[in-house]
């Protein structure tokens, strides 16, 4: 028989106070471990669809901008020293640190044309990259880009040329089909005549050369400025600017939850610990006298404190392993739910080591005044008689 | 040798000091039987726990084997009361929960013995007191002597060289307190030192010398009895009937054979752990 034996016989006599402590912890563990889980899932589901969200990169050549303006009306504006992007440029992306987490970068060639006697603005795009990055586009009329000739409009230019699908127009003297309308998207995209980049670079003589580039990145170990800082790094003669878009909106709503399950999970902490301050205490107290005769015996405080807490361990641990199973299950069946997530529910064998390590930390740590309350007993006061 | 030096136990009331013991100057030598006895309230208990280790004195001293008993730290304290003294206390304090021999072993949990060791002399202490074969029984599914005799075990298991009992008979029937009495006797035979409390002057007969103890002093009635060896009168009565009789014959036997290997049943003369006079 050892000490921890003595504790152990003592769980299992006093199971029905044992059980209701483990239940405590548990659903205190359950609670944090659910709301971890949910959020971390959250933020695994954003990063798994960001594309969704759009780019939230923006690279355009560096320039210096002469802007004159007065009282927030901006008169006139010129641009110097402008250098070009070119493609072998954006290739440099690739080779970034985080470039696994670059998932999208759409060059764009900009200019205009006059097309039906009205100056338009024209976009020659990578249609695939274009099309995978803004997916709130939709194809109202006609279908999607296919080949190198088609050409693609947003809705209020179709209905200002009063132009469909089928129809022919003119960029410096080549011609493209209307394929598509774009349903209307309140973006700027409503007013742009849309090409294949190819097309459009050849069309306009500048072979190679974007206007900018739109990027879709993100991963949750680098954020987006740190992004920016790498990209910037390979192309100096770029501007590289981090959007604040959905995305960001979106894990800053994710960031707030974060707060929100932190703050609940420190109350919930408190209410354990005190939960197991409460019980020990009680437990303490009713064995008085058979703490009594352990000291009576010649048991040291120490040894009286480790009983108690060697107790408080092994409910704090039994709390902490069930509590994890609680809470993973309530994260899984929860997070699609509440959260509408679609990213499976990852079992981190870190947020288990958490759960574990945590419970077993509040529950020696609130142990502790009812363990050394009990090895401070005076044996003859607790034995009576003596 | 226990000696008491002038030692009195003051506990402060609300308004006036209270004395538990006054000046209470005692010598027990080694392998006695002494009986203290005195009214409820007198002292006695206190003095017990004073002896022990579990009751600090307000003035005076108390010497064991030596040992200036409250000049150690608490935990050396605790350390000599687990190589020196053993009790039987007066509700036996058995845990419910644990078997006889989980309760005589609950004396080992603290010593350096590995768990093969501590079952094997749980098992030979709990044969000592005659409960061979009863080890696995729950204190409710053993009767009270057979309780009381699981007690005397547990605080004979690590061979202490002063066994303390507190009233070991105060809440057994006669007969229960007689077997209890009787297994006090022959370990006292076997050279156990034993100081009993007790306010019955029946149970106090079995001791080799009665002390009276009376608002917190020795009082000079003390008595020098017969020899401990020898059963009091009363006992010889008590121990007439047939069952009576039986258990006397086993144990007297058991006693007899505890003689014969001094060296586990004789542990008055231990040696002092490094430290323990610090």
């Amino acid at each position: 028989m050892r000490l921890t034996d003595v504790s152990l016989s003592n769980l299992r006599r006093r199971k029905g106070r044992m059980a209701l402590l483990v239940a405590g912890l548990m659903i205190g563990v359950a609670t944090v471990v659910a709301l971890t889980a949910i959020t971390t899932t959250m933020r695994a589901d954003i990063a798994s669809k960001m594309d969704q969200y759009g780019a939230n990169i923006l690279i355009v050549p560096e320039a210096n901008d002469l802007t004159l303006s007065y009282g927030g009306v901006t008169v006139a504006s010129a641009a110097f020293d402008v250098s070009e992007l070119t493609m072998p440029d954006l290739e440099q992306i690739g080779t970034i640190k985080d470039a696994a987490s670059v998932a999208i970068v759409a060059p764009k060639l900009l200019g205009t044309a006059t097309v039906g006697g009205q100056s338009v603005l024209v976009a020659g795009v990578r249609f695939s990259d274009e099309i995978r990055l803004k997916q709130w586009w939709h194809v109202s009329q006609g279908m999607e880009p296919a080949a190198m000739g088609d050409a693609l409009l947003g809705s209020r230019l179709a209905t200002t040329l009063g132009l469909g699908p089928g129809d022919r127009v003119q960029v410096e003297g080549q011609a493209f089909q209307v394929v598509g309308v774009l349903a209307e998207n309140g973006s700027q995209d409503d007013d742009i005549l849309f090409i294949d980049l190819a097309a459009a670079q050849q069309a306009m003589g500048k072979p190679g050369l974007v206007s900018l580039a739109e990027v879709a990145a993100l991963c949750d170990a680098c954020p987006v400025e740190e992004m920016v800082d790498q990209i910037s790094g390979v192309l100096p003669q770029a501007r590289v600017t981090a959007l604040r878009q959905a995305v960001q909106l979106r894990m800053d709503t994710v960031g707030q939850l974060e707060q929100f399950a932190l703050a609940v999970s420190a109350v919930v902490v408190v209410i354990g610990a005190l939960v197991v301050l409460t019980t020990m205490l009680g437990a303490v107290s009713e064995r008085r006298q058979e703490i009594g005769l352990f000291r009576a015996l010649g048991f040291r405080q120490s040894h009286v404190m480790r009983i108690v807490l060697s107790e408080a361990a092994l409910v704090s641990v039994a709390g902490g392993l069930l509590g994890w199973l609680m809470g993973m299950g309530a994260a899984v069946v929860l997070a699609p739910r509440l959260a509408g997530v679609t990213e499976p529910v990852a079992w981190s064998p870190w947020l288990a080591l958490a759960a574990l390590g945590g419970a077993l930390l509040v529950g020696l740590l609130a142990s502790l005044y009812p363990a050394r309350s009990a090895a401070r007993l005076d044996p003859s006061m607790a034995l009576r008689s003596l | 040798m226990i000696t008491l030096e002038k030692v009195s136990k003051i506990y402060n009331g609300s308004q006036v000091p209270v004395y538990a013991l006054r000046d209470v100057s005692l010598k027990v030598a080694e392998g006695e039987f002494v009986a203290v006895m005195g009214p409820s309230g007198s002292g006695k208990s206190t003095l017990l726990g004073v002896l022990g280790a579990m009751n600090s004195p307000s003035e005076g001293r108390v010497v064991i084997d030596g040992i200036d008993v409250y000049g150690l730290r608490a935990e050396r304290q605790a350390d000599f009361r687990h190589e020196y003294i053993g009790f039987v206390f007066q509700h036996l304090q058995l845990l419910p929960y644990l078997t006889a021999q989980e309760n005589v072993q609950l004396a080992l949990v603290i010593a350096q013995l590995t768990k093969a060791e501590k079952r094997a002399r749980a098992r030979e202490a709990l044969a000592r007191v005659g409960l061979g074969g009863k080890e696995g029984r729950l204190p409710y599914q053993l009767s009270g002597g057979e309780q009381g005799r699981v007690a005397v075990a547990r605080a004979i298991i690590n061979q202490p060289p002063v066994l303390l009992a507190d009233e070991p008979t105060g809440n057994l029937d006669r007969q229960t307190g007689t077997q209890v009495l009787e297994l006090l006797r022959e370990l006292n035979q076997a050279g156990q030192t034993v100081i009993m409390v007790t306010h019955d002057p029946l149970a106090a007969q079995y001791a080799g010398r009665r002390v009276q103890i009376l608002d917190g002093q020795i009082t000079p009635s003390t008595f020098q009895g017969e020899n401990s060896a020898s059963p009091a009168p009363w006992a010889s009565l008590r121990l007439g009937s047939p069952e009576a009789t039986a258990t006397t014959r086993s144990r007297s036997s058991a006693a007899t054979s505890s003689s014969a290997t001094p060296s586990k049943a004789r542990p008055a003369s231990r040696s002092m752990s490094p430290g323990m006079r610090r």
